[in-house]
């Protein structure tokens, strides 16, 4: 298996897939780390998997349904309270027009 | 004052009125102002809520009440492990100030023990880091000498303790957060079965491995430290219902006859000589006492670095995706949504945190899934069975904790393979869910600890404490003379 090279398109596509901003700086030098990276973890194409199972958990017990009783949460303000913006209630985000020119 | 008590003394002695919480907590309070500036163990400690603390455990006891298992013992806890009313940032700048609305549930198990918590421990910005250097406020530095790191993630909980800021302190362990920083900080640390311990209020970063675990000054100070934090919680859907053992009876118990694996895989390239030196010394201890030293393969080893790296990160892109500027933290301003999300996280995030999002977005995207996520998930259960084969053969585990005696500030904070390499040996227990310790055994030419880790079979804690305890009586738990 060769590893793709991780070009500047690459890091800009997958950073917003992240929802993450970068600076012009750090680019080629995400690209250069994500490469190194990807380049050492493409050493699992070495070994055969075709017959393998993946582990997706490793919890030693089945998942148990837990009784269906109604328990007290977080209070209103209490879910709010470290909130950045608070209006009428809910947790605001400032106004924006999408697609306006 | 504390630092000539380990955990189990110090509560009998305030159950028993010798000492009351309130002298413990000043002491704490003089050790924070005398060690913490230097060492930057703790992030947040307010001295106020330490004797207010103390004060509640001192007057539960005027009034006749029988006082719990932690009786006045100072606890640190990891910056990632929400308390109530109390900063908790997860040593990330986009959670600074944040106080969570409720405690975790080992916060509130801590607190029913009598403990008291001296505040809230420096880490890797969420978890994310083998030095306590990424952390968004400033690195933590190792009492054994100072211009070197604790290890991490969990550095400031592990350095809490070797300082005798506190004798316990919980952290998190997903790939050797734990286990790490108690070896460079000659400390006790336990990370617990998959699912031993509740994660409700554990800021997550990669959940498929994630597990709190104590910190102590002495091996039965940790077993009874999990003792109070280990057990089932309906507020999390991963912790198992299976009763907890007394693990502090577990230790002392006899260690004749049990079979100790030495996995040749982790006594090779890469590994000190000064480690090995320590590691093998103690092993040869434990023969003489009657364990039966048996090498073992386990042969996935070498993937565990690649296989974990895949997991975690994919795990944490997906985990990280809920700090978006909206219902907590920091908030950016921005002309669209878009933006609000992507300078937000750009702001609040440090380097390494952004290119485990990157990667673990990168694994998990479209046409390189099967390639890198799947492939890591398969290689997952192959380093499982290794486990399985294993402890078929024999009941615990042993090898070096770490490859090297603590390591420079910066050696490694711009090599991030470099740094990754150094959890080698810690990681396949965690992606097998198994329970591993290190606990500290001889200290290497340099002067500085070194940690032999144990790992056994799931839900087998008992064991681990059992055989370190018959460690623990060759090397007696120390800490640095600076620090007295």
């Amino acid at each position: 298996m060769t590893g793709p090279a991780i070009d500047r398109a690459r890091v800009l596509h997958i950073a917003k897939l992240s929802a993450l901003s970068l600076h012009e700086s750090e680019i080629d030098q995400l690209a250069n780390d994500l490469n190194a990276i990807v380049k050492y973890v493409d050493e699992l194409g070495e070994v055969d998997l075709s017959q393998v199972p993946p582990t997706t958990q490793v919890q030693f017990e089945a998942s148990k349904w837990r009784a269906d009783e109604v328990v007290s949460g977080l209070t209103h303000e209490q879910a709010l309270a470290a909130s950045p913006q608070v209006e009428h209630g809910g947790f605001a985000v400032p106004v924006f027009v999408e697609g306006a020119s | 004052m504390i630092e000539s008590f380990h955990i189990a003394e110090l509560a009998s002695n305030v159950q028993a009125g010798k000492l009351s919480a309130s002298e413990v907590a000043k002491d704490v309070i003089s050790r924070i102002e005398r060690h913490n500036g230097r060492l930057h163990a703790l992030l947040h400690a307010e001295p106020d809520r330490i004797l207010a603390q103390a004060r509640a455990i001192d007057e539960k006891r005027a009034r006749g009440e029988v006082l719990g298992p932690l009786a006045g013992v100072p606890v640190a806890i990891k910056d990632a492990i929400c308390t109530e009313g109390e900063t908790t940032t997860a040593g990330s700048k986009i959670l600074s100030g944040y106080a969570p609305p409720y405690d975790a549930t080992v916060i509130a198990r801590l607190r029913g023990a009598d403990a008291i918590l001296t505040g809230k421990a420096n880490m890797d910005e969420f978890a994310m880091g083998s030095s306590t250097e990424n952390s968004g406020y400033g690195p933590t530095k190792n009492p054994w000498d100072e211009t070197r790191t604790p290890g991490g993630s969990s550095g400031g909980s592990a350095v809490a303790v070797a300082a005798r800021i506190a004798l316990g302190a919980l952290g998190s362990d997903t790939g050797g957060s734990i286990r790490q920083p108690a070896s460079l900080t000659g400390t006790v640390g336990v990370k617990p079965t998959y699912g031993r311990v509740s994660r409700y209020g554990l800021i997550a970063f990669a959940s498929s491995l994630d597990q709190i675990g104590p910190f102590a000054t002495d091996i039965r100070g940790s077993a009874r430290l999990l003792e109070v934090i280990a057990g089932h919680d309906p507020h999390d859907a991963t912790s198992l219902n299976v009763p907890t053992a007394s693990y502090e009876a577990a230790c002392g118990a006899t260690i004749k006859g049990l079979r100790i694996g030495i996995p040749e895989e982790y006594f090779a390239d890469g590994l000190s000589d000064d480690v090995a030196r320590s590691v093998r010394a103690a092993l040869a201890k434990l023969e003489s006492e009657g364990c039966v030293l048996r090498p073992i393969k386990l042969p996935h080893t070498r993937y565990a670095v690649a296989t974990y790296y895949v997991i975690a990160t994919a795990e944490a892109s997906s985990n990280l995706a809920r700090f978006d500027g909206v219902r907590y933290g920091l908030r950016a301003p921005a002309q669209s949504l878009a933006e609000l999300y992507g300078a937000t996280r750009d702001a609040g995030f440090g380097k390494e945190v952004k290119r485990r999002i990157l990667l673990g977005t990168f694994v998990l995207s479209a046409g390189y899934y099967d390639a890198y996520y799947l492939r890591a998930q398969k290689m997952r259960t192959l380093i499982r069975r290794d486990f399985d084969a294993a402890f078929a053969e024999v009941d615990v585990v042993a090898s070096p904790t770490a490859p090297t005696t603590a390591f420079r500030l910066g050696e490694k904070a711009n090599d991030p393979l470099a740094m990754y390499l150094s959890d080698i040996y810690t990681l396949p227990a965690s992606l097998a869910g198994v329970p591993a310790l290190s606990v500290p055994c001889e200290r290497g030419q340099d002067g500085l600890p070194v940690g032999l880790q144990l790992v056994a079979p799931a839900l087998q804690e008992s064991k681990l404490f059992t055989i370190a305890s018959a460690i623990e009586n060759h090397y007696a738990p120390t800490f640095p003379p600076e620090v007295r």
